[in-house]
């Protein structure tokens, strides 16, 4: 049986003043898994993906990727790891390349690999006319490239997406969605976490749904989309909400 | 039930030499978008502080420690803009990186603690360097520059600036607006620096007040790099070097500790 790509045991998080932001969290993402990690917002989504990545610090818990400790082997952890940021998380001044290539650097890519694999994000996402604009001078859209760019820079064999399609254009997200199912299908696992349930439905094969810092449900997409209703539905149930109320009927 | 699958065997990282070198790279150009900022202001001030304590009101002084005035101001100058050069550039690059939160793009990378502060330092001493090299040359124009022992003048440039950058992470981490990063500045660097000796030696003061000096922990860095360039120490031999490596030790550990708790970084 292969080390599970992710596994998340009884993880609690509370931040400095009280607030309880991930609950007893288990959480298991077997490698080469398309996994879709729902919630309404402060649900406890993005804490969870921070306390996996080394962004936030576990209060509790134990984090494993690939089988290795994310917080006591945290250097071998993380070379397995890409993360797409929610937020534009980057030196606003830099350029796009330079934003991917400092990323490859950290990771200890050396300059011809660093080079050839910029070169094939930049052409892949169509970043080249771009590549030597600072930051802030592109669009929504561009920016969204950038940071998925520089999540993809080490190859990495665990790519967590946190809200990735959020703000971008029909075109941008269909060439995402195929290019996703592409490097899923060369056995990368991903981890995403989307609003748009259509996106989950269409990209994901298990599904966990969080609440309040637990998870309420977790399955099979088809397991959880099977009853009246799909997905939306399930969801919304899960999380609390009711539906027809939601829905202005 | 217990999980007796295998971890993912991966060879055990040594020194992310090219992570480190990353941080360098980055570190550099953010410095040189603001040149003017980093290197051309603290030069202007060094040249007028030159000319007009050096040269303008030094000239209607003798002799100092047996050296000409301006011999005697410009290490104390030097190292005033070292100090600021190494603290400024520590402190606003954690605080830049933590207000726009690309410190993440660091946490999220296989780097070691050590790698990235030393990273961070490196950067701090090459830009401190820079500083002391244009105030050196600018003293060669006024005839002002010795350096009795090259060796002691290197450590001194680069231990005090890795002194305050690692005191400019320590305040980085702390801040949470830019006026505490500005308070250090402002109430500690500055006033200390001024009264720690760079225009007078510590005969000049009042019996009452000499106590100041020697408390004064600017007054071992200015006199060290004095002792180094014009041969003129106050202290005893290898008290100002053995506060200074003391003070790296204390720093160094502190800032690692504060790394490693994520103090400022992680949430």
């Amino acid at each position: 049986m292969p080390t599970p790509a992710l596994k998340i045991s009884n993880l609690r998080k509370v931040y400095r003043r009280g607030n309880v932001a991930v609950d007893d969290l288990s959480l298991t993402v077997e490698e080469g898994d398309f996994f879709g990690f729902l919630g309404p917002n402060g649900a406890g989504k993005s804490t969870t993906i921070h306390c996996i990545t080394g962004i936030a610090e576990p209060t509790s818990g134990s984090i494993e990727i690939f089988g290795l400790d994310a917080v006591k082997n945290y250097r071998e952890a993380r070379r397995l790891v890409g993360l797409c940021t929610q937020e534009f998380n980057v030196d606003p001044f830099a350029t796009g390349r330079q934003i991917v290539d400092w990323m490859g650097g950290y990771f200890g890519m050396g300059r011809a690999e660093r080079k050839a694999r910029i070169d094939y994000l930049m052409e892949r996402f169509e970043l080249g006319p771009h590549e030597k604009k600072s930051f802030r001078e592109l669009s929504g859209g561009l920016k969204r490239r950038v940071i998925l760019a520089r999540a993809l820079v080490n190859d990495p064999k665990l790519l967590i997406l946190d809200e990735p399609t959020a703000g971008v254009d029909v075109e941008l997200r269909r060439v995402l969605w195929r290019y996703l199912q592409e490097i899923n299908g060369d056995g990368r696992t991903i981890l995403l976490t989307s609003h748009y349930l259509e996106e989950v439905e269409r990209l994901c094969r298990d599904v966990a749904i969080v609440n309040n810092g637990k998870i309420v449900r977790q399955g099979t997409k088809d397991e959880i989309s099977g009853g009246p209703g799909g997905l939306e539905n399930a969801y919304l149930a899960a999380t609390g909400a009711e539906p027809d109320h939601v829905a202005g009927q | 039930m217990q999980d007796t699958r295998k971890p993912t065997l991966l060879p055990k990282m040594g020194v992310n030499w090219i992570g480190l070198g990353t941080i360098v790279r980055r570190e550099v150009s953010r410095m040189m978008r603001v040149p003017i900022q980093a290197f051309i202001a603290p030069w202007i001030s060094a040249l007028l502080f030159i000319f007009i304590f050096g040269f303008v009101v030094g000239g209607r002084i003798a002799t100092i420690g047996g050296v000409r005035y301006l011999e005697f101001v410009l290490p104390g100058i030097l190292m005033m803009n070292v100090v600021n050069a190494a603290f400024l550039q520590s402190s606003s690059a954690i605080y830049f990186s933590r207000f726009i939160k690309f410190i993440e793009e660091i946490l999220v990378s296989p780097l070691s603690y050590w790698e990235m502060i030393a990273g961070s330092l490196s950067v701090v001493v090459l830009r401190a360097s820079i500083t002391g090299v244009g105030i050196l040359i600018m003293g060669l124009f006024f005839h002002a520059v010795q350096i009795q022992s090259f060796p002691l003048f290197l450590f001194w440039v680069v231990s005090v600036s890795a002194v305050f950058g690692l005191l400019g992470i320590i305040v980085g981490l702390w801040s949470k607006s830019f006026e505490q990063l500005n308070m250090p500045v402002v109430f500690f660097l500055t006033p200390l620096s001024m009264v720690g000796g760079v225009f007078n030696t510590v005969e000049m003061l009042p019996d009452w007040l000499r106590w100041t000096a020697w408390a004064n922990p600017f007054f071992y860095f200015i006199n060290g790099i004095r002792g180094a360039m014009i041969g003129v120490d106050e202290t005893p031999p290898g008290l100002g070097v053995g506060l200074t490596l003391l003070s790296l030790a204390v720093l160094s550990i502190t800032v690692w500790r504060m790394y490693a708790k994520g103090y400022g970084l992680r949430e």
